[in-house]
């Protein structure tokens, strides 16, 4: 009960302040320009395809693209993936960080919560708003449906990915939000973290590095199969892993500060 | 005080030998006292002598390096979510979460100390006109004054009944009238059973309500008595001896 207090109270803080409405309506009016132009150019192409036995659909064309530019490159908006990097650990920042800044963290403290109940609640809180945000993404392509033939289970393994993905992003969100009282630190350090692990395996591949470990680290390496409809428990456990391993530091974090005051 | 002394039904809290070091000093040493049912404690002390820390303590916000916390006979420390209901607690400052209004302020308090559905909105409602909140109730407490933040961080205090009340500076921005309220509150509370912790640094305050007085020094316990309302001096003389290290110390 004490984790659903937390996260009834994160929820409505998380609802009262401006930047979680002002990225919502920037990323979801961004995330309804590319859905457009995706349509556009999957109608361009639709006969031409329709001709090819086993050919891309509207689920690889637009569906799925939606998600991520992972798999399509090029020059269009962002995809929900490029945009959660930069949206989760801004909307996470002042989850602890503004607590400890404006000293009510003693407060929960106070109420008999341990510091996972803390840590707990407001993760649980954080997710709402980020399910909400995917299901607003998904209700456009799914707008279509009735009009489309869909490849549910290619979909499905997308969503799953998006939905490990918003899990790390917002528990790395968390953590980073747990070890300091300023709240744009925290989210440098959530997106440069978020960046970091986008990106480590460019760097070594570039000086002719490419060996498992240095690709096993990078995050692309583990969703790019979930988008492409391949479900390995391999790239599952790599995102439980990173999630859990980001809330326990977390709460490691809160334990500290409970013991230092 | 020993540790032995039996804990008889009536102690709401007992302390025993607690100790904490911050900043690398030691902010409370060896500090033993019990709380009984009722009973008001006025806790006073110069800057730095260990009150909040001591407090923090109390309320379970801080841990202590060594020592025990009892509240009602049980050990605080192993089972800290006795906070939960049985101390309402008052930081300095009151501390509050500025985008959320007076009254869900309250609720989210409740609901952190265990009420919920229509107990929680009796005690909302009994509390905010207990402490004449109506006219806050639907304004943001980023917006309050301090006097207004002490108020609400009061009434959250106060929201579940907690048997063992912990204010820090109760009476920090509040005007002659809102002091004079706080005192009927307090005397109020004590008189239905709930023990009160008040630190302050106002000596009238302690006279005024408190039936025992202690204070604090360099993290020690110096005096452990009685306040008596009419010997206002007696207690002024005392509580500079100790604060000009000029008097022994007279631990209880």
């Amino acid at each position: 009960m004490s984790v659903l207090a937390v996260m009834r109270l994160e929820l409505r803080r998380l609802f009262v302040r401006p930047l979680a409405w002002a990225l919502a309506a920037f990323t979801l009016a961004e995330l309804g320009w590319r859905f457009v132009l995706l349509l556009g150019n999957f109608l361009d192409v639709q006969i031409r395809l329709a001709a090819l036995p086993g050919g891309p659909g509207y689920t690889d064309l637009v569906s799925v693209p939606l998600l991520s530019s992972l798999l399509t490159g090029g020059f269009l908006p962002f995809g929900l993936t490029e945009l959660a990097i930069f949206a989760v650990p801004l909307l996470a920042m002042s989850t602890l960080a503004a607590e400890r800044g404006n000293g009510t963290l003693p407060l929960l403290f106070g109420s008999g919560l341990s510091a996972a109940s803390i840590v707990l609640g407001k993760y649980l809180a954080l997710m709402t708003w980020l399910l909400l945000w995917l299901a607003l993404t998904l209700a456009m392509p799914l707008a279509l449906a009735h009009a489309t033939h869909f490849d549910w289970g290619k979909l499905a393994a997308a969503v799953l990915g998006m939905l490990l993905l918003l899990a790390m992003l917002g528990s790395i969100g968390i953590a980073c939000s747990a070890f300091t009282p300023h709240p744009a630190l925290a989210a440098v350090a959530g997106i440069m973290l978020v960046l970091a692990l986008c990106s480590i395996q460019l760097g070594a591949q570039s000086v002719g590095i490419d060996n498992g470990v240095i690709n096993w680290l990078a995050l692309p390496t583990h969703l790019e199969p979930l988008l492409r409809g391949l479900v390995s428990t391999a790239d599952i456990v790599w995102f439980v892993l990173l999630t859990a391993l980001a809330l326990a530091l977390a709460v490691r974090r809160l334990d500290a500060d409970k013991e230092r005051g | 005080m020993t540790p032995s002394t039996p804990v008889s039904p009536a102690t709401v809290l007992r302390l025993d030998r607690l100790s904490r070091r911050r900043a690398g000093r030691p902010a409370v040493r060896n500090l033993s006292l019990a709380l009984q049912s009722g009973q008001v404690l006025g806790l006073l002390g110069v800057n730095g002598a260990g009150k909040s820390t001591t407090l923090s303590m109390i309320a379970g916000a801080l841990r202590p390096d060594s020592g025990s916390i009892q509240l009602n006979g049980e050990d605080f420390l192993e089972h800290p979510g006795l906070a939960r209901q049985r101390i309402g607690w008052l930081p300095e400052r009151a501390p509050l979460w500025a985008e959320l209004t007076v009254s869900e302020h309250l609720d989210a308090h409740g609901r952190l100390r265990g009420l919920h559905g229509p107990a929680l909105r009796l005690a909302r409602n009994a509390i905010i006109e207990r402490l004449d909140l109506q006219p806050l109730a639907r304004r943001l407490a980023g917006v309050l004054s301090q006097g207004q933040r002490q108020r609400l961080g009061l009434a959250c205090a106060l929201l579940h009944r907690p048997a063992l009340l912990v204010l820090d500076e109760p009476a920090n921005a509040l005007d002659p009238v809102q002091t004079a309220a706080l005192r009927t509150l307090i005397r109020e509370q004590a008189t239905t059973g709930t023990a009160v912790i008040l630190s302050t640094h106002l000596l009238t305050e302690v006279t005024a309500v408190c039936d025992r007085v202690a204070i604090l020094h360099e993290g020690t316990l110096r005096h452990d008595g009685p306040a008596h309302a009419d010997d206002h001096a007696a207690l002024e003389r005392c509580f500079f001896g100790i604060a000009m290290n000029n008097s022994p110390a007279q631990a209880a």
